[in-house]
C-alpha cells in the first residue's frame, strides 16, 4: 500500500479511528451476547463488554472510554430493541455511572492503577448506578436497597474477572506491531 | 494459580483497592441489620389496606384472603405467619420480621404484610403531629 506516502500523524488518527471503531463494534457484539445467556436475575450481568471499554481507556485514553461506552450502549441497546424502554434507561444509567468512577479513578490514579482497579470501580458504579434509578423511576420502596450488598459482591467478582480479561487483551495489543508507536509513547505509564 | 494471578495482573494499587472495595461491600451486608425496629405492621390485599396493629402489642389474629384465613401472630415487637392455607407454606418459612422495611408474602392468599415507622414513633406514642 501507500503508507510511506501518508505523514505518520495522519496514519496514526486513522489507525486509531479504526481501532475504536472495532472496540466498539466487539464491544456491541459481546454486549449482545450476553443478552443471549441465561440471568439468574435479571441485573445480573457479567459485564463483558466493558472488557473492551477497559482496552480503549488504557490505549487511546479517557475520551475513548467515553466514545466505546456511550456508542456501545447506544446500538447495542438498538439492536436488542430495548432502546429507549425502562431497560435502556437503567442500562444508561449505569453504563454513565460505571464510565464517570471509572474515569475518576484513572485521572486520579493513572500511573499507579491497573485495569483490574479501574474495572472494579466500573462494575460497583455500574450496579449503584442501575440500582438508584430503579428506585427513583420504578420501584419507590426503600426495600430495593437491600439488594445492593448482593449486587455489589456479584460485581466485585465479575468486575475482576473483566479486568483480568482486559489486561490480558491490553497487553496482547500493545505488542502487537500496529501499537508499536503507543507502545513507545506510554512506556513510562504502562507496561 | 489464582494467587500467582493476582500477583501478576495487578499492580500494587489495584490490589489495595480491590481489597478495600471487597471490605466496603462485605460491610454493606450489614447495613441491613441496622434498620431500626419498626413500630407498626400494615396488612394489605391488592391495593387496599387490610389491617394495621402496633408491634408493642402481643396478640393473634386471622385475615381473610380468596383461599381462606391466615393467621397472625405479634409477640415481642416481631410477626410470623402461624398458618396459611395456600399449598406451599412459603409465609410460615419465612419466620419471623420486625425491621422497618422488611415483608411477609403470602402471593396464593393475596396478602403483604409490611414492617412501619420508626422506633421512636413507638416511644412517643404519636399517629400524627399537626401544628
Amino acid at each position: 500500500m501507500t503508507c510511506s506516502a501518508v505523514n505518520s500523524a495522519e496514519l496514526e488518527q486513522v489507525r486509531r479511528r479504526v481501532f475504536l471503531a472495532l472496540f466498539i463494534a466487539l464491544a456491541v457484539a459481546l454486549h449482545t451476547f450476553e443478552a443471549l445467556l441465561p440471568n439468574p436475575l435479571p441485573w445480573f450481568r457479567i459485564g463483558l463488554a466493558n472488557i473492551l471499554a477497559l482496552t480503549a481507556l488504557y490505549i487511546y485514553g479517557l475520551r475513548a472510554l467515553w466514545i466505546v461506552s456511550l456508542a456501545r450502549i447506544l446500538v447495542g441497546s438498538l439492536i436488542l430493541g430495548t432502546l429507549f424502554s425502562p431497560g435502556f434507561l437503567l442500562s444508561l444509567s449505569g453504563g454513565l455511572l460505571a464510565t464517570l468512577l471509572m474515569s475518576l479513578g484513572y485521572r486520579l490514579w493513572q500511573p499507579k492503577i491497573g485495569p483490574v482497579g479501574v474495572s472494579v470501580l466500573g462494575a460497583l458504579g455500574h450496579v449503584s448506578g442501575q440500582l438508584l434509578i430503579a428506585w427513583l423511576l420504578i420501584i419507590r420502596h426503600p426495600s430495593i436497597w437491600m439488594l445492593l450488598p448482593f449486587f455489589l459482591l456479584f460485581a466485585l467478582i465479575s468486575g475482576m474477572v473483566n479486568g483480568l480479561a482486559a489486561d490480558l487483551l491490553i497487553k496482547f495489543l500493545l505488542g502487537h506491531p500496529a501499537f508499536l508507536r503507543l507502545r513507545n509513547l506510554a512506556g513510562g505509564n504502562y507496561s | 494459580m489464582i494467587f500467582s494471578i493476582w500477583r501478576q495482573r495487578l499492580t500494587r494499587f489495584d490490589r489495595k483497592l480491590v481489597a478495600a472495595l471487597a471490605l466496603l461491600v462485605l460491610s454493606s451486608f450489614l447495613l441491613p441489620l441496622q434498620q431500626a425496629a419498626g413500630s407498626r405492621l400494615v396488612v394489605s390485599s391488592g391495593d387496599n389496606i387490610l389491617f394495621v396493629a402496633p408491634l408493642n402489642q402481643d396478640q393473634q389474629f386471622e385475615l381473610s384472603g380468596p383461599l381462606g384465613s391466615t393467621k397472625l401472630q405479634i409477640s415481642n415487637g416481631a410477626v410470623r405467619v402461624l398458618s396459611s392455607p395456600c399449598p406451599q407454606k412459603i409465609c410460615i418459612g419465612m419466620g419471623k420480621v420486625s425491621r422497618n422495611g422488611e415483608l411477609l408474602a403470602c402471593v396464593p392468599n393475596r396478602l403483604v404484610i409490611r414492617i412501619e415507622g420508626k422506633s421512636t414513633d413507638r416511644e412517643s406514642g404519636y399517629d400524627l403531629l399537626s401544628r
